[in-house]
């Protein structure tokens, strides 16, 4: 029976050995890719650096507001942002295909999964830019307008037009991600039917001289005559 | 070539059944039935008195009009079929219509009248807009003529017009392009002008076609494509100021089509207007801009009110455009309570423009959200200038709108300092 | 040849407008004459022409060029005598050529014996022949036709002291239609010379043979009167003959000249002369077909007469100032060139003796509705000398030759009538008949073709004719039709290519056959007809449908 336990034993151990002896290379391998990865990587970063610098890069998202959002957020600006982002991703990517090299099982799932994921983390993160531009310019454009159509107001009506357009990135963007979509979906129709409601009641109620004082101008000009009304200059 | 694609198969049968011209007129339009049939039979009636052994042809580029506007063209043709004796016409006249393509665009209507005055060879065109009511046949006389005779390339008018009428003309467009560009044009954007057949061709060649303001700022840009081109510039007295449609006296429009395309100009003609010096006068025919003084109702308050609200609303967005010391001024003299200590002066509003000027070369944002905010600060400008004139006469308003003038021809140099300077 | 027995022989009649003076001497005397016309009817019967206008011949002072006449049954004795005419007459009909001879009714020369007559005394016979008055403020307000050489219609007589009536010059008294024995004599006149063989007559200056107190003396009913007296006797004794009307009035007047068919067979379109020449300066139709549009219709058997020039001025009274200035501007900046309310020049310096404008010109000549007149030289494009007084600039020697007189007379140069044409341009050497005919590319040549084709149908002379409008003002297109023939004729009136569409969609189907090579053009379809011509090119297109 001793003999039996020794025997066994030095099976085992000699069994440990080998799979060790096999799972070496697999690991040499690994950190390999993991090195390589890390290189590539960097030189990733800094070629998306200089190519954002040359575009400037900066510049458009400084137009889009982004900058004051990262400033706000304690964060690097734009360039440095994507260029890092850039950075992190491929390395993640090369370490994943490393682990995936060990031939752990379950874990070749996950590195499938991070792949599929990753192009719609990109296009999720092109749309929230976009959509931060968008929120930009059309919160300053509808400012413009209602200064220059002498509406009352008119920082709601843009911070409004923010608000609205934001979250309507948002949703769409956590949409794409996946996560928690449908909540979102609601979330954002009623925000919109709230705030589409609220709007009517007020103009309805409150805003009929507006509404009439609107109409007449867009729709009818020539109604101006006849009333002691002021005489039109012509600006040219 | 893209002048092609602009002259329908149909137009370019027209012009080919013109063959050839001495002078042209050509009146742009979009459902304009209302106006341009008395405009036209003014046209052919002053063609005639004035020019009745030349050839000539009235071009109408229309924009799609679902209105009489083609028709009422149409009818002013003198030819054998039409048996029109009582007009002792020498010869035919042809009235033609076509539609361009794109839809209706000033820019593309001016192109097409500049590719048929190009295309039949004349010698000298002129423009009237399908509003001018208070043309005369004179007019035609007086537009053609510098040109046809060979002493002129480019006639803009003079106007007899009430002294607060076109104020953005007298308080910036004016001032502005005398300051860049050099010359004293009265009236750089306007809706009766003429030119000459090579210079129509000049005309065609430019980048402003491919851009935005070929489309809307079509006007100012020839004006200043004539100057920097060096041809021979003329202003010739015409009559009463036609009144503009009430739609087409809105301001952001008109800032766009004038101060838009004034500011865009001003990048590819950099090295012209940064070398000139002082401004010279330009030739006048026919009486120097006449000024009427007849009592007008305007509500000042209104200018005032919302220039006080622009500065203040539009407060973020003004940061961005101009200096801090300007636009503490301004948030100065907007919470000034008293209105009659309100004053947008001469210096203040030429800084403004001129950094308006160089933000919008930079496009520190939008350009076009640029222009729309230099509106209420222009408000708070005219508030200023009819509180001024309230009791100036003629020569006394001219002679303000004079001072401006200089003002801005001085400060010129600021504005290439914040030009090549950082922001 | 036999000539057609036709009574609408006119209709289809190519008129040569001759001065017998000018044509060609035989007897050395410098002056033109019957004989030598005579000799020169075989180049005549080649060009082409099927009738002779001969210009005043009967005896006279020559004050006006012949047409002050001193006696209405004779020939000048410069031109031959009455035997010499009939010779010529006679010679001329054998090559199938009718004559026609102008009578000059409305006034006499002073020197005839009827005015020396009547100016004698009040009481004399023939006193009432002439129009006399003791003032001269009758009739006022009345125009003057020779504008720049008399300030009055009437003239004073010394002899019987009174003051007589001159529409024309003051030496050419108007004859007093009032009297029917004035009427009687000239009927006998007109007799006289149908017997003996002439063909017609062009009556001259026609709308002035009455006068009436209140009117401007122009055609009134009374002179319409006497004139369809006259043709009334001429149609009952003498059918076949033509009477051919020199009225210088608007459309609207002249048609009264044809009457119902009972006056005047023939009438010159003088209205339309100008605007030919103003429509190929402006480069523009209109002032032609306008013209026409306002041309009245007119009685089956009449016909207009068309012109291109004469040996009068080139008239501008029938145009609008406008057009008159326009005119004197293009046509005649050198004020030599212009006398009375008119332009004293020949067709090829008027049309700056550009081969293509010349025979544009006689293009429209020969295929617009109406008898064509071709003034002698015209044909081989003959020059003018505008400083020769009154319009005798225009009535030059014909060339024949460029040798001695260039062949028209072996007198002394210093003799003759007129002084020759010398410029090298113009001149006797460089413009005349012998050196054209060896040429097949001469303008002569050329003139011979296109008669030929135009006297190959019968639709120019008596078709109707229908304009076309195409969008290109500068061409000018009508339809000649007659019966079942069409003719299309398209002109090119610029100095450039052109190109033009026709609508001929109701000549759908027919084949264009192009007259002078007798080549197929395309068929006439759906679409409209593009045509691209030549500067001041024409076509002349048959259209078949087979």
């Amino acid at each position: 029976m001793r003999e039996m336990i020794v025997h066994e034993l030095t099976q085992a151990t000699q069994e440990l050995v080998r799979e060790f002896a096999r799972f070496l290379p697999r690991l040499m391998v690994m950190l390999i890719v993991v090195l390589v990865g890390w290189v590539i990587a960097y030189l990733v970063k800094a070629v998306l650096r200089s190519f954002l610098r040359l575009i400037k890069f900066d510049k458009l998202s400084e137009g889009a507001g982004a900058t004051q959002l990262l400033n706000k957020a304690a964060l690097p600006s734009s360039t440095e942002l994507v260029s890092r982002f850039a950075f992190w991703t491929a390395w993640l990517g090369f370490i994943l295909v490393g682990v995936s090299a060990l031939g752990i099982l379950g874990m070749q799932e996950y590195v499938t999964r991070f792949f599929v994921f990753l192009p719609r983390l990109l296009v999720s993160l092109i749309f929230l830019f976009i959509g931060l531009l968008a929120a930009s310019f059309f919160s300053r454009a509808a400012l413009l307008w209602a200064v220059n159509t002498d509406m009352p107001s008119p920082r709601l009506l843009s911070s409004a037009a923010r608000v609205l357009i934001t979250v309507f990135t948002a949703s769409a963007v956590f949409e794409e991600l996946g996560l928690a979509d449908s909540t979102m979906l609601f979330a954002f129709a009623i925000v919109l039917g709230a705030v589409m409601l609220g709007l009517a009641i007020a103009f309805g109620l409150g805003g009929q001289e507006l509404a009439k004082r609107f109409l007449e101008a867009r729709f009818s000009p020539e109604k101006k005559e006849g009333k002691e009304r002021e005489d039109e200059l012509s600006p040219l | 070539m893209a002048e092609e694609s602009i002259l329908t198969d149909e137009f370019l049968r027209q012009l080919i059944d013109v063959g050839e011209a001495d002078v042209l007129v050509g009146v742009p339009t979009y459902n304009n039935a209302a106006t341009v049939g008395q405009v036209v039979q003014t046209i052919r009636a002053g063609l005639l008195k004035y020019f009745p052994r030349e050839r000539a042809v009235i071009v109408n580029a229309d924009g799609g009009s679902r209105d009489e506007t083609s028709n009422l063209v149409r009818g002013a043709s003198i030819n054998d079929l039409q048996h029109s004796t009582d007009l002792n016409a020498l010869r035919t006249l042809h009235s033609i219509s076509a539609e361009y393509a794109g839809g209706p665009a000033t820019g593309t209507a001016l192109r097409t009248i500049l590719a048929s005055a190009e295309l039949l060879r004349v010698s000298a065109c002129a423009v009237v807009s399908p509003e001018s009511t208070t043309i005369e046949p004179e007019w035609i006389e007086r537009l053609l003529r510098p040109v046809y005779q060979g002493n002129a390339d480019f006639v803009t008018p003079l106007y007899r017009r009430h002294k607060f009428d076109g104020l953005l003309m007298s308080n910036l467009v004016y001032p502005m392009t005398r300051a860049f560009y050099g010359k004293r044009v009265r009236e750089p954007y306007a809706s009766e002008f003429s030119f000459s057949g090579p210079l129509a061709g000049h005309f065609l060649t430019q980048e402003i076609w491919v851009n935005e303001v070929g489309h809307t700022g079509t006007e100012i840009a020839l004006t200043i494509s004539a100057i920097t081109g060096g041809f021979r510039m003329v202003q010739s007295f015409l009559g009463v100021k036609p009144r503009l449609d009430a739609r087409s006296a809105d301001l952001i429009d008109a800032m766009r089509q004038t101060v838009g395309a004034l500011f865009w100009s001003l990048e590819p003609n950099f090295s012209l207007w940064s070398s000139k010096g002082d401004s010279q006068p330009v030739p006048t025919l026919g009486g120097e801009q006449e000024v009427t003084l007849e009592p007008l109702r305007v509500n000042r308050k209104r200018l005032l009110a919302m220039f006080r609200s622009g500065v203040a609303e539009l407060e973020p967005v003004l940061k961005s455009i101009l200096s801090a010391p300007t636009l503490a001024e301004l948030q100065r003299i907007a919470a000034l309570s008293e209105e009659e200590d309100f004053c947008y002066g001469d210096e203040l509003w030429a800084r403004t423009i001129y950094e308006f000027a160089a933000s919008y070369h930079k496009a520190v944002i939008s350009r076009d959200h640029i222009v729309q905010a230099l509106a209420p600060l222009y408000r708070g400008r005219a508030f200023t200038f009819l509180v001024e004139n309230r009791d100036a006469s003629g020569e006394q308003v001219e002679q303000n709108i004079e001072n401006f003038c200089l003002t801005c021809e001085r400060l010129k140099p600021s504005l290439l300092e914040l030009w090549n300077g950082k922001k | 040849m036999p000539m057609s027995q036709d009574q609408l022989w006119y209709k289809d009649a190519i008129i040569y407008q001759v001065h017998v003076r000018t044509f060609f001497d035989t007897n050395a005397d410098g002056i033109g004459d019957f004989r030598g016309l005579a000799q020169k009817l075989d180049y005549l019967q080649e060009l082409g022409v099927n009738a002779i206008w001969l210009m005043p011949f009967f005896p006279s002072p020559l004050r006006d060029d012949g047409y002050d006449i001193a006696e209405y049954r004779s020939v000048h004795s410069s031109y031959g005598n009455l035997d010499d005419f009939k010779g010529f007459l006679q010679a001329a009909h054998e090559r199938g050529i009718r004559v026609i001879v102008e009578l000059v009714l409305n006034h006499t020369s002073d020197q005839h014996p009827w005015f020396q007559e009547s100016r004698k005394s009040k009481d004399n016979p023939k006193r009432d022949w002439y129009v006399w008055s003791d003032t001269d403020t009758k009739y006022q307000g009345v125009r003057i036709i020779f504008v720049d050489t008399e300030l009055s219609n009437w003239a004073w007589d010394p002899v019987s002291k009174e003051y007589y009536w001159h529409r024309f010059f003051s030496h050419q008294p108007d004859l007093n239609y009032d009297n029917p024995a004035v009427r009687e004599e000239m009927w006998n006149v007109m007799k006289f010379w149908v017997e003996l063989g002439v063909d017609g007559f062009r009556l001259d200056a026609v709308p002035y043979l009455v006068e009436r107190e209140g009117t401007s003396c122009e055609n009134l009913p009374e002179t319409h009167a006497v004139l369809k007296e006259l043709r009334a006797k001429l149609d009952l004794h003498y059918p076949g003959k033509m009477l051919l009307a020199e009225a210088n009035q608007w459309p609207a007047d002249l048609r009264a000249y044809f009457g119902e068919g009972d006056e005047f067979h023939m009438a010159f379109h003088f209205p339309l002369m100008p605007r030919m020449f103003m429509g190929l300066k402006l480069e523009d139709r209109k002032p032609i077909t306008e013209i026409l549009k306002q041309t009245p219709q007119i009685p089956g058997s009449c016909q207009w007469c068309l012109f291109l020039r004469n040996h009068d001025e080139l008239t501008l009274e029938m145009v609008t100032d406008v057009e008159r200035d326009y005119m004197y501007d293009q046509y005649a900046r050198d004020k030599h060139m212009r006398i009375n309310v008119g332009i004293r020049r020949r067709l090829a310096p008027l049309l700056d003796n550009d081969r293509r404008r010349i025979e544009l010109m006689n293009g429209l000549l020969l295929s617009l509705p109406g008898t064509p007149i071709i003034y002698y030289g015209d044909e081989i494009g003959m020059g003018d000398n505008i400083y020769l007084g009154d319009r005798n600039g225009v009535r030059t020697p014909m060339q024949w030759e460029g040798g001695w007189n260039g062949g028209f007379s072996s007198a002394d140069p210093e003799s003759l009538y007129s002084p020759l044409m010398l410029n090298p341009v113009y001149g006797f050497q460089a413009v005349n008949v012998q050196s054209q005919k060896r040429f097949d590319h001469s303008l002569l040549s050329w003139m011979k073709r296109i008669i030929k084709v135009r006297k190959s149908t019968p639709v120019f002379g008596r078709g109707s004719i229908e304009f076309l409008y195409p969008a290109n003002h500068r061409i000018l297109a009508y339809v000649r039709q007659l019966d079942k023939e069409s003719i299309l004729v398209v002109n090119n009136l610029s100095s450039t290519a052109q190109a033009v569409e026709l609508d001929l969609r109701q000549f759908k189907g027919n084949i264009l056959i192009e007259m002078f090579g007798r080549n197929i053009f395309p068929r006439v379809g759906e679409l409209p007809y593009l045509l691209t011509l030549g500067p001041y090119q024409f076509y002349w297109f048959r259209l078949r449908k087979i």
